[in-house]
């Protein structure tokens, strides 16, 4: 059994010995992660906490195994097709559209999206930026590839975005999967189209201490799930580093049961799950 | 007996119960009453609305970091765990299945055990597999009140002997005894 004093313990041994800290992480969920590797390492919490102090490797390691990675292509199609009716024709118009999808994970968000600015038309102007604080989850967001039978679930998503339209059931549009990507069922694979794969640029990115690193504001920002690991005190500020790296009227997309919950509200408008900074 | 908030879950056969449960309790109830109950991934809408149709009592799916609040139903929203944090708000996670389910009964009740202590009131009901059962013994671990729903009654009973075999549960009662003590706690 794992305490409090423990998981302290081990945050600090981290801190100590890197830039990584995970003081304002969700209590539950981290020291069930922290539970998890014990687990997975055989090692009692004072074994983790020197190794972590000595061996670099293995302290990165350790941080990715604690970070959660579940993502999926078109997670909550109600969410994307509102995304596509009626957010993304509001930009049609800009010369250039600046996203930045940050806690990418494996990339399906990634994909969703330029798949979806494909099929409006406004692939070409879209500039994509993506970051995670896992260096793994980047090769393989940046690899496109992914289980296809344990996915199957990612095809009926794309039919529900890309085919049908909740406002119109008669409107189905004839698209074929692999417009964007190739189904091996022999290899179990389903990999994203190499124009998809070439379109975002990656970075190494600690939501924690490291800001805004593209030197640019942004039309949209996703950010879902991702925030739900931390407390309310670096929530409001990860909010706060959103807030300033939006353009007035950009978009903040969180996930479905995500929300803002401390002053910074007061600089976003929020309809339909979706959060807009204000003009002023 | 000053409790401060009921959790119950359920799975195979439970939704008439928890339906039934939910009916009965008055707007007015005292205590937060968490749900932690297995469903479809892609069955996201609907469930609250079906709840809410028969309920008194309001029904949310939290979002992360809320407060929980006397006086509201909250059921556990699909494809996330669920968890109760010290300080009394919820937060959500993604992280992988435990027991084949997300949101995972033993999650719900483990966190929430450890928040409440003997000040919480634990029932189990219908389901068929053990999602749940060392979930309730945490509660009873933690000076928490048990209560199962009796196996000869549940459509599938898998959950709750599973539950009744993890620890020595305090009552194994039937959906109306179940309705009758929750209402005495009012």
């Amino acid at each position: 059994m794992v305490t409090n004093e423990d998981v302290q313990r081990f945050i600090t041994a981290i801190k100590m010995a890197s830039t990584y800290d995970f003081n304002d992480y969700s209590d539950r969920s981290f020291k069930r992660r922290v539970e998890k590797l014990l687990v997975d390492n055989h090692m009692d919490i004072n074994q983790l906490s020197l190794k972590v102090a000595k061996d670099k490797d293995f302290l990165e390691k350790v941080v990715k195994d604690i970070t959660v990675n579940t993502t999926e292509l078109f997670r909550d199609p109600e969410m994307w097709s509102t995304l596509r009716y009626q957010i993304l024709p509001k930009l049609k118009k800009n010369k250039s559209i600046f996203i930045w999808h940050a806690g990418c994970s494996s990339g399906q968000e990634i994909y969703s999206m330029l798949i979806l600015l494909n099929e409006l038309g406004m692939f070409e102007q879209a500039k994509v930026f993506a970051s995670d604080i896992n260096s793994d989850m980047l090769e393989v967001a940046k690899k496109g590839t992914y289980k296809y039978r344990f996915n199957l679930g990612y095809l009926d998503n794309f039919d529900k975005v890309i085919k049908e339209n909740p406002l119109n059931y008669e409107d189905v549009k004839h698209v074929d999967y692999e417009k964007y990507f190739d189904i091996d069922k022999v290899k179990d694979t389903i990999t994203m189209k190499q124009f998809l794969r070439e379109k975002a640029v990656f970075r190494k990115h600690d939501l924690v201490k490291d800001g805004n690193i593209f030197y640019s504001k942004f039309d949209i920002i996703f950010c879902r799930n991702v925030i739900i690991y931390f407390n309310n005190k670096l929530q409001n500020s990860v909010i706060e580093l959103f807030s300033n790296s939006l353009y007035r009227e950009g978009y903040l997309i969180l996930g479905a049961h995500e929300s803002i919950l401390g002053p910074v509200a007061n600089n976003f408008e929020r309809t339909k799950g979706f959060y807009r900074k204000k003009q002023f | 007996m000053d409790y401060k908030a009921v959790i119950i879950g359920g799975s195979a056969g439970s939704f008439q119960v928890v339906t039934k449960i939910v009916s009965s309790l008055p707007a007015n109830y005292p205590l937060p009453v968490i749900l932690c109950l297995h469903r479809l991934k892609h069955v996201r809408s609907g469930f609250v609305e079906a709840l809410s149709i028969k309920a008194q009592m309001p029904i949310v799916e939290p979002n992360d970091k809320e407060p929980i609040k006397s006086g509201k139903i909250y059921l556990a929203p699909a494809n996330y765990h669920l968890y109760v944090e010290l300080g009394n708000r919820f937060s959500l996670s993604t992280e992988d299945a435990v027991n084949h389910s997300r949101p995972s009964i033993d999650l719900s009740f483990f966190s929430a055990s450890y928040n409440y202590k003997r000040k919480l009131v634990g029932i189990i009901l219908s389901g068929a597999n053990k999602d749940g059962a060392l979930g309730l013994k945490s509660v009873k671990d933690n000076g928490g009140l048990t209560i199962v729903q009796d196996p000869n009654e549940c459509q599938v009973p898998t959950m709750t002997l599973a539950s009744m075999n993890a620890t020595n549960v305090d009552h194994v009662f039937s959906t109306n005894k179940i309705i009758n003590f929750l209402l005495s706690l009012a």
